[in-house]
């Protein structure tokens, strides 16, 4: 489409300059080809969301004429491989449910409680220290929360519970709460923060307590924009791959009774992550998968819809356009519940903390002792130690979010740094990977992160360009946001699924590198059109409109005006991509890997190595491989880390370099 | 590359210095970009490297890993890519020619066979299945009928087994996997197993987690069988390359590698270096069975 639409203009503007050689004409002629250029950019995302529905479908199309759909949503058998093949996803969808569940139940307060503190009460620099924290956070790959969830998570729970295995739901949900805390923190500070200075100051000016103000003013109005920062993270939970599937222990079963945390579940993205690379093309258990996905991909979707809803809704009553719809009218009483059930998380995570550490008499008395305070306090105690109360909660459960961080940190720099050596990282990989280094796996992730960017970056930049300077509130607009949504929005391994359906079957491009880095182009695309946009909207509209006045073209306004100031947003939008294709393993491990090679790729229709695939390899399929693997692990966080760290090095100098 | 007929097109246009910096910034950038593309497309241009991709179960796995490497260590310009995927993978890349070798650790299925006739099965090794479980259970011998008990989810604590109190940890494998086939169409007769049981994508997995799971029971093939996992005999048989190949260890199989078609060139020579005294030895130093003789 884009090299034909070249020619076109190429032609007319060729036959332009012959007839009427009027610059103008021309420049007109151009203006409109670089807006088509950017629209196809922009509408790319919707296409993209379209054929991942499509392909999704026409894989799992071929079940439905074999099997009904009722068993399927409701059998309660996975035995994909038998005769008669059972495939009865019912185990694995509730086991998505209740992980997720479990999840958000121990992730909301303590992500909260975080966001309230860093945005009413820390420091600057002490709230500085978190948001990093909360960066890096997010910024460790998915296959490093599994492997320490594998190493040192499974075995806490089954030395700590007395159960039989610690590969069960608590486990899945555990990490699931940390992977998902950085999202519900980002979004419910944003929307804590954006609460408008008069209600906080009008609240103090009648004499409330600063903690009054925080609890009564401050978050009720804020809580559409928390809500929409829950919602958000249970969709990043529920499409979570690699973490899940290494800690779960994936037994096709449910709780009995629903409550106990200790039974080993499957997810449907766990089922998907261990089967669909195993799975012979064209076979029933095939289509199955494909049906799992699109369970899936419907879930998140509705849930991603639900927070965009949301989020809309504040949108439009902080602009004020005329429709004054409230927002949802939230009765007293569910705000009440909502208070309740946060303080009550809290001080359950809190007493097992407590629990762990000193044993359980003392977190018994512990717990005794803070029911009958609260009792007091609510009635006796004087306001400000109430406040004191309740900023320590709070600035204990910020201080949680470090700690969680550093154990991790801890865990895998102790137990890798022993590994690294020269030779680790220059040789090729011998013994399976037990000896010899990483070099091709090294290799393999910056070719496909550089091929991923090369795809995603004009076409995001331009999609970026074209929301922020050509599109007008409308239809059109709307459905385009919608599908860069629910692109950001899709789990990683249905990008694998369709990478899988469309490249490497559907395109015949095989198992291979391109495959690899068109997948995540695609993933990446919504990250770097996103922070184009903003960039671009961050311009002051004054400068675009001086440049258009001394008679600049649009286009030409918007390449040396608008662009330029903008440089450093994309730039760090772009290299926030790079970290996050470098960590991924879902999309590419059926995508594009391979389990080890000596050799470098030679075209890109050779397989690669890729680090995070390495770490998956060494930490469950090779006996032995367990030291190694941390080194890996080492080796992969410190290179994501330090592109997240250049991220936001050169935002802050933007920062302070700009001042219009 | 409409991108670069913009940069082209405006960096003539540009006067102004800034702009020129930027657009030289931007253009440093699409030409790096575009050069990482393209240093893709023509490689190194060594004509002569002999490319063998391998791909299937992850039992089978190790033994061309290691002949792979082996044979690479003589033949400098050979690159042998071996990945996993399980047995139903090998027998259809082999199949489809998406690998030159497919590995399989359960035969091919006669609807396998009868979908694309012209595969050819080679026997590399035989094997036996050990039942391993964790190194302080006392259990040390179980009849294949409590085993079946045990995956069927009948006998669900090591008691009834003669062992300690202690709920059993049902270990097996993925759907896919050539070893759960091999395994359950000799000890659970076409029963399905307990739905409680953990499934592990390799046999590596298993063993970690046997060797991590007090209560855990679990089955490798006799090349992982290492002293972190307790080996139990079966039907008071232990496994070994004497009692597996006389036939009185009853879990045994044969694992394979796959051609679509006779094998030729390169893909012979690859086989033939595994069927040869070297290649056999390889097959014994990890642990499983040669069936030629050995260097």
């Amino acid at each position: 489409m884009k090299p034909s639409s070249l020619l076109a203009f190429v032609a007319t503007s060729m036959a332009l300059q012959s007839s009427d050689d009027s610059e103008y004409k021309i420049r007109k002629v151009k203006e409109k080809a670089i807006h088509a250029f950017l629209f196809v950019c922009a509408i790319f995302s919707v296409i993209v969301v379209a054929f991942i529905i499509l392909f999704l479908f026409k894989n799992a199309y071929d079940l439905f004429a074999q099997y009904s759909m009722i068993d399927f949503v409701k059998g309660d058998r996975w035995a994909p491989t038998y005769e008669p093949a059972q495939l009865g996803a019912w185990n694995l969808i509730m086991g998505s449910v209740l992980v997720t569940t479990g999840a958000m139940t121990l992730s909301i307060p303590l992500s909260l409680a975080t966001a309230i503190f860093i945005s009413q009460l820390a420091p600057p620099k002490l709230s500085g220290f978190l948001k990093l924290s909360i960066e890096l956070l997010s910024g460790v790959p998915s296959v490093v929360y599994g492997f320490f969830g594998l190493m040192v998570l499974t075995n806490w729970i089954r030395i700590k519970f007395d159960q039989p295995t610690g590969e069960t739901l608590l486990a899945g949900s555990i990490i699931l709460a940390i992977m998902a805390m950085p999202t519900i923190i980002t979004v419910a500070e944003d929307a804590i923060s954006a609460v408008g200075r008069e209600l906080r100051e009008g609240s103090l000016a009648l004499g409330a307590t600063k903690w009054q103000t925080i609890s009564r003013t401050i978050v009720p109005a804020a809580l559409s924009g928390i809500t929409a920062a829950v919602i958000l993270g249970m969709g990043r939970a529920v499409g979570e791959t690699m973490a899940v599937m290494m800690v779960t222990g994936n037994a096709d079963q449910l709780p009995q009774p629903w409550s106990n945390v200790f039974t080993p579940v499957k997810t449907m993205t766990g089922t998907l992550g261990m089967e669909i690379g195993e799975v012979p093309y064209g076979s029933i258990h095939f289509h199955g998968l494909f049906a799992l996905a699109i369970v899936l991909f419907l879930m998140v979707l509705c849930i991603n819809m639900l927070a965009r809803v949301i989020l809309r809704r504040i949108a439009e009553t902080q602009i004020g356009t005329g429709k004054k719809k409230k927002l949802f009218k939230i009765p007293p009483a569910v705000t009440n519940v909502g208070k309740h059930a946060l303080v009550g998380g809290a001080g359950l995570f809190l007493f097992v903390l407590i629990s762990e550490w000193f044993g359980y008499p003392v977190g018994i008395l512990v717990l005794l002792g803070i029911v009958s305070f609260v009792i007091i306090n609510r009635t006796l105690l004087k306001q400000k130690i109430q406040e004191y109360l309740a900023f320590g909660t709070l600035s204990l459960a910020s201080l949680s979010v470090v700690i969680i961080l550093g154990i991790i940190l801890f865990d895998i720099v102790s137990k890798g740094l022993p590994v690294l050596s020269w030779e680790f990282l220059t040789e090729v990989p011998r013994d399976m990977g037990r000896e010899g280094g990483i070099k091709p796996a090294i290799v393999g992730t910056f070719l496909l992160v550089l091929g991923a960017i090369a795809f995603a970056l004009p076409v995001g930049v331009g999609a970026g360009i074209y929301i922020s300077e050509y599109a007008k509130e409308g239809r059109v607009l709307k459905i385009v946001r919608a599908g860069i949504d629910n692109l950001n929005g899709t789990p990683s391994i249905v990008f694998g699924l369709f990478g899988f359906a469309f490249f490497v079957l559907y395109l015949n491009m095989g198992v291979s590198l391109i495959a690899g880095q068109l997948t995540l182009g695609l993933m990446v695309l919504p990250t770097i059109i996103r922070t184009t946009e903003e960039a671009l909207k961050s311009v002051p509209q004054a400068l675009r409109e001086g440049s258009l006045a001394l008679g600049a073209s649009k286009w030409q306004t918007i390449w040396r005006v608008v662009i330029p100031p903008a440089f450093p947003g994309i730039i760090t939008g772009t290299i926030l991509s790079i970290g996050r294709a470098g960590g991924e393993t879902a999309p590419i491990m059926f995508v594009a890997v391979t389990y080890m090679s000596r050799k470098l790729p030679e075209s890109i229709f050779d397989r690669v190595m890729s680090l995070p695939y390495m770490i998956y390899i060494l930490a469950t399929e090779v006996p032995g491989g367990i030291e190694r693997g941390y080194g890996v692990a080492l080796v992969l966080m410190i290179l994501v880390l330090a592109m997240y760290g250049t991220a936001a090095i050169i935002r802050q100098r933007f920062v302070k370099k700009t001042r219009w | 590359m409409p991108l670069l007929w913009v940069l082209g097109e405006y960096a003539m246009l540009s006067k102004t210095k800034k702009t020129t910096k930027f657009l030289a910034a931007f253009g440093v950038l699409a030409v790096v970009v575009t050069a990482g593309i393209f240093a893709g497309c023509i490689g190194k241009g060594g004509g002569d490297t002999v490319t063998l991709t391998v791909a299937g179960s992850t039992t089978v796995l190790p033994i061309v890993q290691q002949c792979a490497d082996a044979y690479m260590d003589k033949h400098d310009n050979w690159d042998i890519q071996v990945s996993g995927g399980g047995s139903s993978v090998g027998v259809r890349s082999a199949a489809e020619k998406t690998a030159d070798i497919g590995m399989s650790s359960r035969d091919v299925k006669a609807s396998e066979f009868a979908e694309w006739p012209s595969l050819e099965v080679h026997i590399i090794a035989a094997d036996g299945l050990a039942v391993i479980v964790h190194n302080n259970n006392p259990v040390d011998s179980l009849s294949t009928d409590h085993i079946k008990k045990i995956y069927t989810g009948i006998i669900t604590n090591w008691q009834e087994v003669g062992g300690a109190n202690m709920p059993i940890v049902v270990v097996g494998r993925d759907s896919n996997s050539g070893t759960r086939a091999s395994f359950e169409e000799i000890v659970l007769d076409k029963e399905l197993p307990t739905s409680s049981m953990l499934e592990k994508n390799s046999n590596g997995a298993v063993k970690e987690t046997v060797a991590q799971t007090p209560g855990a029971i679990g089955y490798v093939g006799l090349g992982y069988l290492d002293n972190s996992v307790t080996t139990v005999a079966v039907d008071d048989v232990i496994p070994t390359t004497g009692t597996v190949l006389d036939g009185s260890y009853p879990i045994a199989r044969n694992l394979f590698v796959i051609t679509n078609g006779e094998a030729k060139g390169p893909i012979k020579e690859f086989i033939d270096f595994m069927l040869s005294k070297e290649g056999q030895k390889i097959v014994k130093d990890e642990g499983f069975i040669p069936v030629g003789p050995t260097a």
